[in-house]
Parts: C-alpha cells; structure tokens; sequence
C-alpha cells in the first residue's frame, strides 16, 4: 500500500512543482528525489511498516514476491530517470508532467503487482496505459510520434474493451471478482467442472494480457509504438511496464489456468513460438536500431512467457531475474541510443573509436539481451528454461527457444559489428562525463548479477 | 407471459436490432444515433432488474454526453462513402472469419453453459441496484477501488492539457 499512496502524492507533487519552480533543469532532481522516497516507502512495507494502515477488503494482497518486483521497477525507473533525464527534459515543454505521468505509471505497476480481484487488474492495467498513452505522444510537432499515440490509444481501447468483457464474462460465471477459484473439481474425463462463461472469460482476458505484453499475435502495434514515440519513453515503455505486464499475467493466471485444463497448456506454447518466431526474425532484418529493439522486446516478451507456462516456484524467481536483467540492458541500450545522431545501424560505424566508452557499456547490455554467459541475461534465461523443464513434459519447446536465443545473437551483435569492426565516425549528440560514469555501473550491475545472481534472489527470502 | 417478460423481450429485441443497425448503417450518423437506442434499451434493462439510477446514469453519461461526444466528433471528420477507406478482399474474409469463429465460441458458451439454465434474473426484487445500496456498497467493500480511480482520472486529465495545450 506503501508504494501505491507515495507514487501516487509523487505524481501530484511532480505536477504541481511545475507551476512553482519555472527552472525546468531542477526536475530530473525532484524526480530522482521522489524515486528515492519511494523506494524507503516501499523497502519499509517490505518489513512491515506502513505509512497509513488501509482495509483494502481484500480487494489488494500484499506479499513479498510483489514487494520485491516493486523494488526492481523503482531502482529501475531511478535508474532511467538518472541516466536519460535529461532527454526527457528536452522532448517538449512539460517536463513536470512528464515525470508526474512516470510516477503514475508506477502507481499503476504497484498495483498490479498487489492486486487480488480483477477489479483492481482492470484499474491497474489502465493507469498503467493512459499515461503511455500520452508520453507516446509527448513530441507533438513530430507526425510519427502523434501517429503512434494515437493507433496506442485506440488498440489499447480496443484490448480494454476485450479484457472488460472477459471480465464480465467471468463475474457471469464465477459471481465474484476474485483471483482465487480454487481447484475446480474434475469431471470423469478430467476436464475441470467450471462454467463455460468462466473459460471463455479467461479466454478473453488472456489475449487482452497478451495485447499489453506484445505477445505474438497480438503484437501489431508494438514496431510501430516503439519506433515513433519518442526514445527516452520507448525505454521506459520497453522496460518497467513491460515487466509489470508480465508480472500482472502471471499473477492472473496462476491459480486460474487449472480452469481451463489442456486447452491452457496448447494456446499458451502455440503463442510462445508464434512471440519467438515473430520477433527473432523480423528483427533481423530491420536496419533501424530503434526497431530493431521493438522487434527484440517482441522476442524477449516471448522468453518472459515461459514463466507463465511452467507457473512453479523457480519460473517466480526467474521472472524477477528477467525482469532485472531485461529493464537494465534495456535502458542501457537506449540511453546510448538516445544520444546517437543516426538511428541506423550504419549510425553506430565507428563508436568504438569517436566514444569507446558508450561502445563498450552498450556492448555489455547487448551480450545480456543475448544471454551471453557472464551476464546477467544468462542467467535469466536459464532460470526461465529450467523452470520450464522443472515443471516437465516440454522439452520440446525449451529446444525451439534455445534456436531462437542463438537466432537473437546474429541481430545483437550486428550492432556490435558496427561499433567495432566498420570505419565510420558515429555522431553523438554532447556526451557528459556523469552519463558515462551512470552507463558504466549499469553495466556493471549487469556483470554483477551475471557472476551472482544470488544476489538479487537471496534478497527476496529476507 | 407477464408484463415484465413482454417487457424483456421486447427491450432485447430492440436491443439486438439496434446493435445490428449500428454495425451495417452506411451513414457514420445514423450508427451512432441507433448506438443511443441501444443505450435506451439497456436503460430500460437496468429498470427491469430495479436498479433505477444504474439506468439514469446510463441514459445520462452514455446516451447523452458521450454520444453527443460522438456526434460531434463525426460531423467535424465529415466522414463519407468517398473518404472511407477501400479494405481489400483477404482483409474482409479474414475478419469475417475470425469474428465466425467468435461467433460461434458464444453460441455453443450460452448453449452448453447448463448451470445458468435454472437461474432466473431478479428482476423488481433486487435493490443492490438503488442508489443507497450502492453508496453504501462503495464507500464499504470499495473504497479503496473508488480512491484509487482518481489516480487514473488525475492522469487522464494532465494527459489531456499535456496534449492540448498550445505552446
């Protein structure tokens, strides 16, 4: 509860302090300040200290595993505010509102990470949505950026409207908005004895899920969002609420894919390999870097998906790992991006050379977007296939994703191709001595969890 | 047949045909103006189950602020048979048969969903519906729920003068 009331005065506190302080530079510091006060909110539920004691009616249950992802999702954004700050500054007029829209969004992610009753899933999901919606269009004089507000809008209208009436469809069915049905009972052909309203309920919720997380096929809009919104918000979209996504489906399905027996099982591996195969290798024909990382976000979602398939013990710790690994390499990447002149791959001919700095920490995050041992991306991907075979019975699609890892690899490195072994002089827009020194620890955060993954995962038993 | 069953299927009737007019009207004006229809007979609906300011505020914020909304909103696109958009033939099959299949998932759901056949709507017996029960019920069970929507109307409202606002 911590987390949901501060982000949310946060957010206040952001919007208003743009009408009091006119030094438009002063916000990036009020808004790294906020994340600070967040993240001790949020440490301090974690050992059970609240700021206000609220009767949520059950409505919101909080426990650690959710805590921590909150934790994850701040540093993150903490993370993301230091490093690109500034260009968030620097995309339009409002900075104040922009960062006040962020602190929303992470009221919309703590709350997703907490919710017991679809109700809240829904009022989650959607102040997680409507400032996207809006930051995706934050460069108003660019015809892209508008474009890819407005299709966001309306296919996010389009996906709410589907979740609502799965919604409906399981109050129909069930007569309540809980999570929790628990185990249904078996019929003589072990098919689970639940109302047909309830399965087609979850049916629709699922795909309205996967619409969120950009899984294949339900990932039309993401190439198209990614590449015109403007960076600094791509990576902020790309990453912490991505992960939030995920975390919210997992908690959704958990204990309800047992209602939907077999059928469960089949839909959920026919859109793995439908996100992996879409993904891997559309991304490798992309010559723009920015979509290529639309594409690659498309292939991690469908890495992030084993979670849900194999829903044990191991899949929870690996989804936190991802999570890390993924939000980390992700705004790394992008900071870089960010700064260059020429979104193409032949834009980064050379860096190497003008700045070896930015080379070698992009570099790093690019090795753990591919999983490269020694990274933290190894290890998330490990926990993800070993949750999978943990749970047992598909080996079979654990081979398919290990192809299409190596697949990601070809993509990965041609940007690292570029950086090191072709002649060009990369132009990059000023770059200051803290920005390297912040893109420098990102990366050695990611070597850091790559070595000892244990010590983020011993973190969560505390 | 009572009253209240003449009443139901006469309003579900409306309901359904209204809904069809909306999706087959070539003319985007008349769609909306069959959409208020059906807002009216679901109106209508939410009386039958006696949950009279349900219906209220559903004649009040659907059929007359947002369709008015909506009213507006077409006029000024000034949407005609030239300008719409020319979809071709594979995209038309598809969709025709993506929504078959939808289709026929909800025919065979409200066929073999056996456990709802004996249940029987409350219709003028109910008062979940009336608008004491339903404060009570908010400021109660969903408070928490109810505070936290003004978080998602906050947002939605800087979202709009963030993209408004002339600079």
């Amino acid at each position: 509860m911590n987390a949901i009331i501060v982000s949310a005065l946060m957010g206040v506190v952001m919007m208003l302090s743009g009408i009091i302080f006119q030094n438009k530079s002063l916000m990036k510091h009020l808004a790294a300040a906020g994340l600070i006060v967040l993240l001790v909110a949020n440490l301090l539920q974690s050992y059970g200290k609240y700021v206000i004691q609220v009767d949520t009616h059950n409505l919101l249950h909080f426990e650690q595993f959710g805590i921590f992802f909150n934790t994850i999702a701040i540093v993150a954004t903490l993370i993301y505010v230091l490093l690109s700050g500034k260009d968030i500054e620097n995309t339009g007029v409002h900075p104040a509102e922009y960062f006040a829209l962020v602190f929303f969004v992470l009221c919309g992610v703590t709350i997703l990470t907490s919710f017991n009753g679809l109700l809240m899933l829904f009022l989650g999901v959607e102040i997680m949505s409507i400032p996207l919606y809006i930051l995706t269009g934050a460069d108003k004089k660019n015809l892209k950026s508008n474009e890819a507000s407005l299709k966001y809008l309306l296919m996010g209208s389009f996906s709410t409207g589907i979740m609502l009436m799965g919604i409906a469809l399981i109050y129909g069915g069930s007569g309540s908005f809980g999570i929790n049905p628990g185990t249904p009972e078996m019929t003589v052909g072990g098919i689970p004895k639940v109302s047909f309203l309830t399965v087609a309920g979850l049916i629709l919720l699922f795909v309205s899920m996967c619409f969120k997380v950009s899984a294949a096929p339900f990932h039309f809009w993401t190439p198209d969002v990614y590449d015109g919104a403007p960076s600094v918000f791509t990576s902020f979209m790309a990453t912490v609420v991505k992960a939030a996504g995920f975390f919210a489906f997992m908690r959704l399905f958990e204990s309800q894919s047992d209602l939907m027996g077999a059928t469960w099982k089949i839909l959920l591996s026919f859109v793995i390999i439908a996100t992996l195969l879409v993904g891997n290798i559309t991304a490798v024909f992309q010559q723009s870097v920015k979509r290529m990382l639309a594409y690659s976000s498309i292939a991690q979602a469908g890495f992030m998906l084993f979670a849900l398939y194999a829903g044990n013990d191991l899949a929870k710790e690996g989804i936190l790992l991802y999570a890390a690994a993924y939000s980390l390499a992700t705004i790394g990447v992008f900071a870089v991006l960010i700064k260059m002149k020429d979104y193409t791959l032949d834009g980064f001919n050379g860096l190497a050379k003008t700045q070896p700095v930015l080379a070698l920490a992009t570099t790093i995050c690019l090795l753990s977007l591919s999983g490269i041992p020694l990274t933290a991306g190894f290890f998330a991907k490990y926990y993800m296939l070993a949750a999978v075979v943990k749970a047992g019975g598909a080996l079979w699609i654990v081979i398919v994703a290990v192809l299409f890892a190596a697949v990601s690899v070809y993509y990965y490195f041609r940007v690292i191709q570029a950086m090191y072994f072709k002649d060009g002089a990369a132009e990059t827009s000023e770059i200051t001595g803290g920005f390297k020194i912040g893109l420098l620890l990102v990366a050695g955060l990611i070597v850091l969890i790559g070595l000892l993954p244990s010590v983020l995962l011993n973190y969560f038993y505390f | 047949m009572n009253t209240t069953e003449i009443l139901f299927f006469f309003l579900s009737a409306l309901a359904l045909f209204s809904a069809i007019m909306v999706l087959i009207s070539k003319n985007p004006i008349h769609s909306v103006l069959w959409l208020v229809a059906v807002f009216f007979a679901i109106s209508g609906h939410y009386i039958l189950l006696n949950a009279q300011f349900l219906a209220i505020v559903n004649m009040i914020v659907y059929a007359g602020a947002i369709m008015v909304l909506f009213l507006f909103v077409v006029m000024l696109m000034n949407l005609n048979s030239e300008t719409e958009p020319q979809k071709n033939l594979w995209m038309k099959l598809a969709g025709v048969i993506s929504g078959g299949c939808f289709l026929m998932v909800f025919v065979s759901l409200v066929r073999q969903a056996t456990d709802l056949h004996a249940k029987k709507a409350m219709t003028s017996t109910g008062d979940i519906g009336l608008i004491k029960n339903l404060g009570k019920l908010l400021f109660s069970d969903y408070v928490v729920p109810f505070e936290i929507t003004s978080v998602l109307f906050l947002s939605a409202m800087i979202g709009a003068i963030v993209i408004g606002k002339k600079e």
